[in-house]
């Protein structure tokens, strides 16, 4: 620690130059890291919010929400309990007079049932009669407010918004939620269409053809775009820990390569090369901590200042593992100079 | 009273078939604690490598190297590097400082690792004012002259306070008046704290500091008559 310290101390450019690198680097993947679980919440958030296990479809609709029908015939046959509920759902595009369209999904849920019983308003109340929907915040940032009308894609049928909800959100589209017979409208579904899925809180529930089960992990991974997208930055940020591991490996190593005289007539006099070792370690520990708690620093200052609307989520715990990971990394590049340290020839040093 | 240094037979070979030399050729050598031995030879004689074999940093070819009644032959590694730490100073040639540390930080690391025996902080004193650089004691390898790095290093290596002293070309960079200065500072080593010193150089102006005296030429070592 006294080696690595005093090096820093009096090579303050070099290793604040590094420490800059490092700060770049952990910034950015905190930053992308954040809108990575930002964009998975943003096609989950609907679901999770509901709390179920099961998601049933039509077997036939390829795991997609948007293409599976389910008729009454079926709904009674399966014989829902408390624990299921309907949803219809279509995408849609809302407009009203001078706000922006926004590309949503509407949800016809039945009233009756766990969705819309458990829906948190932040404003507004429930939807009591058709035509009158509840719809997600997004609307409100919007500029949308209460009472306001909106019309779906070509309808000219008006709803009406009677309250807020938040983290509404399904594959990226904020939801309206609704009636499921204005679904059925609205998909202009032959009058024996019940809905487009059940979704139940029980864990194995049990279904017969053409209906099948799905747990709602195996949907969520179904979403259209959903894994793409996380692998797309699961990608990205394993490509930014390659290069920072890279980074790190290639400067220690040749601050330290320049370092092998010195550390030669060290070894010479009888100094172990387990403290030369430990120096090594100690600064690439010390480069890393710093970038990262600086990095880390630089997210919060961005998380405050971020506006709601970038889909951003800040999940410490998430963070905090990608940090470790960053540690290990520097540790990792640390070794390739620590094998030239290990590897030092006293004699090097003398003759001439 | 132990011999401090006894090298027996030594013959360094370097490299193999049509690139082999032969450094070192039948070396014997002898070294007792409170002289200073003078060991001077040109250029590529084999000087260092007759060092670096004294010190534990090379095994001979053949023959064998005892410090202070322990054969090198049957240390560990470790063991070397104990016996380095504590018994041994090397002055060396390139004078390798480390570049981040400060004079006094220099001092500071042997601290570090050993944390017994070394000078006290008065003898320190003592020392670097003999050496003409106790008022560099906040300054960075960098900020020296040659010599002043070439005293620092000396310095540095009798700090443990090690036994035996092993130096290679301690001169080189100094003056004739600084010699006078390094020369007299290694034969009181010497004469007053009971030191076995081993001086490889080619500098003449040594001479008159030395108890005993080699010449080495071609790897062949002998003794020299003092008054040469
Ligand atoms: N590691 C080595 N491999 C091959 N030859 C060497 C090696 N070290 C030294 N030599 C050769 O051994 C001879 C003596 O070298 P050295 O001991 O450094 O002499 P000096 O210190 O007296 O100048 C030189 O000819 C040198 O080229
Ligand atoms: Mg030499």
């Amino acid at each position: 620690m006294f080696l690595a310290l005093k090096e820093i101390k009096r090579e303050k450019l070099r290793y604040s130059l590094i420490i800059g690198m490092i700060v770049l680097i952990s910034y950015l993947i905190f930053i992308l890291t954040s809108l990575a679980l930002g964009l998975a919440r943003q096609n989950t958030d609907a679901i999770n919010s509901w709390n179920v296990n099961t998601v049933v479809l039509n077997q036939d609709a390829n795991v997609n929400l948007s293409q599976s029908l389910i008729t009454d015939k079926q709904v009674k046959d399966q014989g829902l309990t408390g624990k299921d509920a309907l949803i219809g759902q279509i995408s849609v595009v809302a407009k009203e007079g001078q706000h922006d369209k926004i590309s949503s999904t509407f949800l016809g849920i039945d009233n009756n049932q766990f969705i819309a019983k458990n829906l948190k308003l932040t404003s507004g109340h429930k939807m009591k009669k058709s035509h009158e929907v509840v719809v997600d915040d997004k609307f409100e940032q919007s500029g949308y407010k209460l009472n306001d009308k909106i019309k779906l894609n070509n309808d000219d049928v008006a709803y009406k918004i009677v309250g807020f909800t938040h983290n509404a959100k399904l594959n990226i589209a904020p939801v309206i939620y609704g009636s499921l017979s204005d679904w059925r409208t609205l998909k202009h579904a032959l009058p024996q269409t019940e809905a487009s899925a059940i979704v139940s809180k029980t864990k194995k529930l049990d279904v017969s053809t053409p209906l099948k089960a799905y747990t709602t992990n195996a949907f969520i991974e179904k979403l259209p775009g959903y894994s793409a997208q996380n692998m797309t930055f699961s990608l990205m940020i394993g490509f930014l820990m390659v290069i920072s591991l890279i980074v790190i490996a290639i400067f220690l190593y040749i601050l330290t390569i320049q370092k092998l005289p010195n550390y030669a007539v060290l070894r010479a006099q009888g100094i172990p090369s387990r403290v030369l070792v430990w120096s090594t370690i100690a600064q690439s520990l010390i480069l890393v901590l710093g970038g990262v708690i600086i990095g880390a620093i630089l997210t919060t200052i961005t998380a405050f200042t971020m506006p709601a609307a970038v889909p951003m989520a800040f999940d410490i715990p998430a963070l905090a593992a990608v940090g470790a990971g960053l540690m290990v990394t520097a540790l990792l590049g640390g070794l390739l100079p620590i094998r030239s340290v290990i590897k030092v020839d006293p004699v090097s040093v003398i003759g001439g | 009273m132990t011999t401090a240094i006894e090298m027996s037979d030594i013959n360094q070979i370097y490299g193999k078939g049509i690139a082999e030399v032969h450094v070192l050729h039948d070396v014997n050598f002898k070294a007792e604690p409170g002289t200073l031995s003078l060991i001077i030879g040109p250029s590529g004689s084999g000087k260092s490598t007759f060092l670096t074999i004294a010190g534990g940093l090379r095994t001979p070819t053949s023959g064998s190297v005892k410090v202070n009644n322990q054969n090198y032959h049957d240390s560990s590694r470790k063991e070397l590097e104990k016996l380095r730490l504590n018994d041994i100073g090397f002055v060396l040639q390139n004078y390798h400082l480390l570049p981040f540390l400060t004079v006094r930080d220099q001092f500071k690391l042997v601290d570090k690792v050993k944390k017994n025996n070394n000078l006290s902080t008065e003898e320190l004193n003592t020392l670097l004012k003999q050496l003409g650089i106790d008022d560099l004691i906040n300054k960075y390898p960098t900020e020296l002259s040659g010599g002043q790095q070439q005293r620092v290093a000396i310095a540095r290596a009798l700090y443990p306070d090690p036994s035996i002293i092993l130096a290679d070309e301690p001169t080189a960079a100094l003056d004739s008046a600084r010699v006078e200065e390094v020369g007299k500072l290694f034969s009181d080593l010497a004469h007053e704290r009971n030191k076995a010193v081993v001086i490889v150089t080619h500098d003449l102006r040594l001479r008159a500091f030395a108890d005993q005296m080699f010449e080495i030429n071609d790897g062949i070592l002998t003794k020299a008559a003092i008054d040469l």
